[in-house]
């Protein structure tokens, strides 16, 4: 007698929405069953990685990055081989530098570099700021409107700045929203239901339910993820089908596990591959925990996690 | 849906005898409820009683015991599929896998040792050997082989990796004292290994061509009386692995399906041969989504930093934080010289706080006293953390140690500052900003103006 | 002459000029020349908005004058006015967009006339943020230019958009000020048709940021009203064609204020004889609040002053109000009785009072609003002591009538003085409370002799109300319940069901605090349930209360009753101040408070019962509960009541006890009935427990058995 098992498949299923423009397009979400379960139904869009870059450059990078992105010295050429990266499907640029506690890099540089970047490459584009709640509502309004067209995912529309970030990217100049918050269901579900009443469609929302590296308080973003998926499915509650994206990278690198100096951990070894390990092992968590993209940078992790998504959807 | 301890309670003798270790029936019938003893500790049970209570108290997935000593593990005994609806019980263990011909195998064991570290009160290491039978070796050439390994590394549990009766019986001899897992039946051997397995008192691993075979083969073992089990998921593809590892736990819990209550073996080393990078992302999908054992070619600091991390938060219980221990933490070469900080022993707390420290560059001493686990505002609320109880431990663990009198204490609770310096007196309390991305600008400043 | 006259015959007026326009631009172009705004996609965005129709050459513009015509209809009703306003700014736009034929530049700096697409993006998103409050369009010539200009001043000093259509454009050159989208000053045009540019511009966020599908004239008017904050300020002559577009923003909901003496609609159109409260009156007539940003203090205001204390040698004054008669109050007043940031100080500033003195002072914050309801002032009143204390160097404890606040030597030497704390008072009021607060005023009263005379007249009699307002608020005089999910993040399936006699069971969100949280923040944790259809009375179970339960459980809970400890239970989260549980040998229950460490005679401690409580669990037979809830009558209703109680820990008997034995006597005729209940120094283990409630005669011996 063979195994029967019930299927998961539900009658409910996680919106898609669409980033950029052409062939290069990118489907987020539109699955019916939990994170990965193609053996439940097939897996509408399997999820995709974004490849990040800053706009400080390579300067602080280790070296399997450095090395990747060498011969390249404009923001347009390191954008291209980002593009380029085997597994890449879009192309993350973080205003790391625009923070007024770093190097407050001015709206109008940011933008340059943004408008830079979006005419260098043919794949979708997604924004991340500085972290810096007015800062960056000034800087998304902006680069926003110096992207029309393109369908980019602005990211980081959050509590205190949603109506300025949500109103220029999904209102006014018809972007993608990304609606930021801090492991919490209720505090993403909130978001949502705000920024649709701003009057944003939520088919041009996407969420980033918060985030942490391996270790580091990781059991919040699991139960969140969990939660989120089981009332947008089984649940069939609206407001919390938007598909995840979840940015690994930003918090993977910056542990003391990926940042610590050989020097000082010997025993640890190299420290280039801590940091690797890291962004897999935490991007391989929150795809099994149900992001529907992840960001990354190092070309390693791109490529495992690639070949990981390829093997399961 | 599980009983609820009142029904319990009304098939007990409500005699509050304390036989059965607690003072009142109705404890002991809460404690039954919620699995933590089980129904046959009270002798006044009625046989009725009892049939109804042990069908319906019976855990949806067996818990099996492994090893022996320090080694032994629990595996399964889990109740829900998600952490947040209660809570996961049993970490999932690491193995390496080696071969009995493998050339490398003292380095390899050499390496092994090496990654060996604790994390928040947690020893961290490979658990367990995964030993392989290559097939080509005789049956004593592989007990030489597990022996040799278990001279070598004497504190990890044993694995074998062998569907060859005579090999597996030979090896048994030698390891069976040590409570391995004889991971070897399969649709062909399976009456002979479980004879193998019940004889030598030893948990017995099931594999199967594809899930239903598993089922089946399973099922035939059960029948032969067998219940002492884990599920070797296969290792055809990563695709099919991570299926039969979803639906086996998802039957067993959401269905009761008892037949695949069992936990299970995910073999990452066959799934992804030569890969160490591809291992390291399935040890992380496996230990989030219900794999008991994962074994691995090898374990490096690289991979094991975030893993055990990583299930160190999937199993904490969501309910009972992770706490780190009270003291003194110095950081960036602090000394007794050096500028004092305190929060809670909240353990995501105390990461936050201590990388952004770290980040800082500047030498501090991070205080943590005890605050039951809770985070700052929470423990505020709850009167754990209060002008009392920093002052308290100051006093008593800090003074003595620490030169510096400048204690900076949470944002959050900015309104103990007052309190805290009248009762510590020679202090000097400064608040620090909110959140703890903000520190890093604050303690720089602070150094910047010569203050610390 | 009525309104309704003055409006169609300026409407007939504009229309007859717009007709003849149109006409004599097709005999001298022909119908096929193309007309059009510059930069913009919404073709003439006014009448493209309202009909979806769009208009590309004269042909079409005689054809779309067609269509305006039948919107012409000449009833007296309100209808007909409103439609006619339309018309009358339909034919506007007309007779603009003739002025741009052949890519004609008609407007030269500083007027801007027609605004680009782009301009209205960028001006769209500040508008939804509410960082630009509002948008003024100021019609005409001022009685002066320096009022003209000041009125302008003003609303650009609260960061509202300001549109000048007319003389006051000329005012505003004349007196030099800086004019331009940057500094949000806006000059559109001279003739009076120029106003469309500024209808423009609603209409167009109206389409780009409301999703209003073009056509979907009742929609634009809906959202122009609620999300365009938008106000006309009509200065005195007004002709009738003027009228008949304020008939058209009046149709948009948008107020018109004039200072002529004319019709009075209220609301709508409205009277302002006295040009300096221009602004005040449009903001109140919009609803616009203004963003509080600062705090107008000498020193500074930041929670890192919250736990400061000010020793006696530190300190410049003291209120005391153990020795001296103090008191802090919030009254909610009628809008009218209240002046918008007016702070008044009765009695002698610290200046006046010798250092380190004792003195008395009370302050009092009237608030209106739309929303404002009297069961927010105590709400808002808790939050004074954290206000004050963040103020740097000065330290304020207790409330109510029993209130001490010191203020800092330092602190008094940077200029701080009393009216400060008005300042900051009504800041934070504004700004925390701004959902419910349209207007705020702080009278600080330190005159000894009024401060007694107020504190006995005014403030005990308030207190005591409220307090009488709790203990007589029931779960049966009330239309609803609240939900609180404050605790989901670590109990991810727990749902408090507040009610008036049961508060949420971490003893901290009162029906009344729930019910503010969610007039404050309408998405937030506490959500309003409904109890219209009850399933069983005596367990208080209600078919509304498990579909809210459900729902914000994520349907980990299916059914919950209110006042049953055995059937379906409230579960609960973890944060509980007590636990509840059944002692079955003497038939009733025993409460275990957070801070007992000991054993109960169920033979489980606080921690024990907690680990099978917690985590948002049914578990009949026990449950989490707040401290206030053991004297309620409705604790465990359904069972018999507080007669079930039969042990607790001796603290928290004495906390409880005056309370629950009035509620025992009430109930039953009980008196002193915690003497009847057990607790540690009595009886640990069920046997030595029994013994003693037997004999005692406690009533839960002789009850119902509870299983």
């Amino acid at each position: 007698m063979p195994f029967t098992g019930k299927s998961g498949k539900f009658n409910a299923a996680i919106r898609t929405v669409e980033i950029g423009t052409g062939d290069k397009a990118v489907k987020l979400g539109g699955e019916n069953v939990m994170p990965l379960y193609s053996f439940d139904a097939p897996i509408e869009n399997a999820p995709k990685i974004g490849v990040l870059i800053t706009d400080l450059g390579m300067e602080n990078e280790v070296a399997g990055i450095k090395d990747y992105y060498a011969g390249a010295s404009s923001f347009a050429e390191i954008a291209k081989k980002a593009e380029e990266m085997p597994g890449a499907d879009f192309v993350v640029l973080r205003f790391e530098g625009a923070d007024p506690n770093g190097e407050d890099r001015s709206i109008e540089d940011c933008v340059a570099i943004a408008k830079e970047v979006g005419d260098a490459i043919t794949a979708p584009l997604v924004i991340e700021g500085c972290k810096n709640v007015e800062k960056d509502a000034e800087l998304f309004t902006k680069v926003a409107e110096a992207l029309q067209g393109k369908n980019v995912l602005i990211m980081s529309a959050r509590e205190e700045n949603y109506k300025a970030v949500a109103a220029a990217a999904g209102l006014a100049y018809g972007q993608k929203v990304g609606a930021e918050s801090a492991v919490d269901i209720n505090l993403a579900k909130q978001l949502n239901v705000l920024i649709g009443q701003l009057g944003v469609d939520p088919a041009n929302v996407v969420m980033n339910v918060g985030s942490a590296a391996a270790g580091y308080g990781f059991e919040y973003v699991v139960s969140t993820m969990d939660r989120v998926k089981a009332a947008a499915l089984s649940q069939g509650d609206v407001q919390l089908q938007m598909p995840i994206i979840t940015p690994v990278a930003d918090e993977a690198w910056n542990v003391k596990e990926a940042m610590a100096s050989e020097a000082d951990m010997p025993e640890w070894g190299s420290q280039e591959e801590r940091g690797i390990d890291m962004e897999i092992e935490t991007a391989a968590a929150v795809l099994a925990s149900g992001s529907n993209a992840v960001i990354l940078k190092h070309p390693a992790s791109v490529a495992t996690i690639s070949k990981l998504i390829n093997e399961l959807v | 849906m599980a009983l609820k301890g009142l029904d319990i309670f009304k098939l007990t003798p409500k005699t509050n005898c304390k036989e059965c270790g607690s003072p009142t029936c109705m404890a002991f019938a809460m404690k039954v409820a919620q699995g933590a003893v089980e129904i046959s500790k009270c002798p006044h049970m009625s046989e009725e009683a009892l049939a109804t209570l042990s069908e319906a108290t019976a855990p949806p997935m067996k818990t099996i015991k492994v090893g022996t000593g320090e080694a032994e593990y629990t595996l399964g005994g889990e109740t829900v599929l998600y952490r947040h609806e209660k809570t996961f019980v049993s970490k999932t263990r690491y193995a390496a896998a080696i071969s009995c011909c493998d050339e490398n195998m003292d380095a390899k064991l050499a390496e092994l040792k090496k990654v060996d570290y604790e994390r928040i009160g947690e020893r961290m290491h490979v658990e367990m050997l995964y030993l392989t039978y290559c097939g080509n070796c005789d049956a004593a050439g592989y007990a030489a082989f597990v022996k040799k390994v278990m001279e070598e590394v004497p504190d990890k549990t044993i694995v074998l990796d062998c569907t060859n009766v005579e090999a597996a019986k030979a090896a048994l001899d030698v390891c069976k004292d040590k409570k391995p897992i004889l991971d070897g039946a399969d649709a062909s051997n399976y009456e002979e290994m479980s004879k193998l397995a019940t004889e030598a008192g030893v948990v017995l691993g099931v594999r199967g061509a594809d899930i239903n075979e598993l089922y089946d083969t399973t099922a035939a073992v059960e029948k032969l009386g067998n219940k002492n089990l884990v599920l070797n998921v296969g290792a055809a593809s990563i695709k099919d692995a991570f299926a039969t590892t979803v639906q086996i736990r998802r039957a067993a819990l959401k269905d009761t399906n008892r037949t695949f209550g069992y936990p299970s073996i995910v073999n990452a080393a066959a799934l992804a041969p030569g890969d160490s990078r591809m291992q390291a992302a399935l040890a992380s999908l496996f230990t989030v989504k219900y794999g008991s054992i994962v074994v691995m070619e090898g374990m490096s600091y690289a991979q094991a930093l975030p893993l055990y991390g990583l299930r160190q938060n999937v199993f904490t219980d969501p309910q009972k934080p992770m706490k780190v221990e009270p003291g003194i933490y110095p950081l960036n070469g602090g000394d007794e010289n050096s500028v004092c900080l305190t929060t809670v022993d909240f353990a995501l707390t105390y990461f936050v706080v201590s990388g952004e420290l770290e980040r800082s560059g500047v030498p501090c001493n991070l205080i943590i006293s005890d605050a039951g686990g809770l985070s700052v505002l929470t423990a505020w609320a709850a009167g754990k953390l209060s002008s009392t109880s920093v002052s308290k431990f100051i006093q008593e663990n800090v003074e003595d140690k620490i030169k510096c009198r400048k204690l900076i204490i949470p944002g959050k609770v900015a309104v103990l500052k007052g309190d805290i310096e009248a009762k510590l007196p020679g202090w000097e309390v400064i608040v620090a900003p909110n959140e703890a991305v903000q520190l890093v600008k604050f303690l720089k400043d602070m150094q910047a103006n010569g203050e610390i | 002459m009525t309104l309704f006259d003055v409006v169609f015959s300026g409407n007939d007026a504009v229309y007859g000029l717009t007709e003849k326009a149109i006409d004599d631009a097709i005999a001298a172009n022909g119908a096929d020349k193309a007309v059009a705004f510059p930069d913009t996609a919404y073709s003439l965005p006014c009448y493209y908005a309202v009909t979806g129709t769009k208009v590309t050459n004269l042909g079409e513009l005689k054809e779309a004058l067609g269509v305006v015509k039948s919107l012409m209809t000449r009833e007296k009703r309100l209808h007909d006015a409103f439609m006619s306003g339309i018309a009358t700014a339909l034919c506007a736009e007309f007779i603009e967009v003739l002025k741009y034929m052949d890519g004609a530049a008609p407007y030269a700096a500083p007027e801007a006339g027609h605004l680009p697409d782009a301009a209205i993006r960028e001006l769209g998103v500040p508008l939804v943020t509410g960082d630009i409050p509002g948008v003024a369009v100021i019609l005409g010539a001022a009685p002066t230019a320096e009022e003209g200009v000041e009125l302008v001043k003003s609303y650009q000093g609260q960061g509202i958009l300001v549109t000048l259509v007319g003389g006051i454009i000329d005012q505003c050159v004349e007196k030099g000020l800086k004019m331009g989208a940057n500094v949000r000053v806006i000059p559109l045009g001279k003739d009076v048709t120029a106003v469309i540019h500024a209808v423009s511009v609603a209409v167009r966020a109206a389409l780009i940021f409301g999703n209003i599908q073009p056509g979907d004239a009742a929609g634009l008017m809906k959202y122009t009203m609620e999300r365009v904050p938008a106000f006309v300020n009509a200065f005195a002559p007004l002709n009738d064609v003027i009228v008949a577009c304020g008939a058209g923003a009046i149709a948009l909901g948008f107020p018109v204020i004039t200072n002529e003496e004319t019709f009075r609609v209220p609301k709508s159109l409205i009277v302002q004889k006295d040009v300096s409260k221009f602004n005040a009156t449009s903001l109140e007539a919009r609803d616009i609040k203004l963003k509080i940003t600062k705090i107008d203090i000498p020193v500074a205001f930041a929670s890192a002053f919250e736990g400061e204390i000010i020793r006696r040698g530190d300190m410049q004054v003291e209120f005391d109000g153990s020795r001296v008669d103090c008191f802090e109050l919030v009254l909610s007043k009628d809008a009218t009785e209240v002046e918008d940031h007016k702070i008044e100080l009765i009695g002698p500033d610290i200046d006046e009072m010798p250092e380190g003195s004792k003195q008395s002072i009370a302050y009092i914050v009237e608030v209106a609003g739309k929303s404002m309801q009297s069961d927010f002032e105590s709400v808002f009143e808790r939050k004074f002591h954290s206000y004050l204390n963040c103020v740097e160097g000065m330290m304020h404890t207790g409330q109510r009538d029993m209130i001490r606040i010191r203020i800092s030597k330092e602190t008094y030497q940077a200029g701080f003085r009393l009216k400060h704390i008005g300042e900051v008072l009504y800041a934070r009021v504004k700004s925390e409370f701004a959902a419910v607060v349209d207007k705020c005023q702080v009278k600080i009263i330190t005159d000894p002799a009024q401060c007694t005379e107020l504190r006995h007249s005014l403030a005990i009699p308030m207190f005591d109300k409220r307090d009488e307002r709790l203990t007589t608020l029931t779960d049966e005089g009330v239309d609803v319940y609240y939900s609180c999910i404050m605790c989901q993040a670590f109990s991810p399936s727990h749902v408090c069901v507040v009610t008036p006699e049961r508060l949420g069971l971490c003893g901290a969100v009162s029906w009344l605090d729930a019910k503010a949280t969610n007039e404050l923040d309408p998405q937030g944790p506490c959500q309003v349930i409904t109890k219209e259809r009850v399933i069983d009375e005596r367990i208080g179970e209600y078919e509304d209360v498990n579909e809210a339960v459900k729902k914000f459980s994520q349907g980990a809970l299916e059914d919950v009753s209110l006042y049953s400890l055995i059937e379906k239970p409230m579960t609960s989260c973890g944060c509980f101040e007590c636990i509840c549980g059944i002692e079955p040998l003497s038939n009733g229950v025993c409460i275990a408070n957070r801070e007992y460490a000991g054993m109960t005679p169920i033979g489980m401690t606080f921690s024990e019962l907690a680990s099978m409580t917690g985590g948002g669990v049914q578990t009949p037979g026990f449950m989490g509960h707040g401290k206030h809830f053991i004297s309620s009558k409705k604790f465990m209703k359904a069972e018999g009541g507080v007669a079930r109680i039969v042990w607790m820990p001796k603290d928290l008997k004495e906390q409880v006890a005056e309370r629950l034995n009035a509620t025992a006597k009430e109930l039953y005729g009980i008196d002193n009935f915690t003497d009847m209940i057990g607790d540690e120094t009595i009886a640990e283990d069920p046997e030595t427990l029994l013994e003693f409630l037997t004999e005692k005669g406690h009533p839960a011996l002789g009850m119902e058995p509870m299983m």
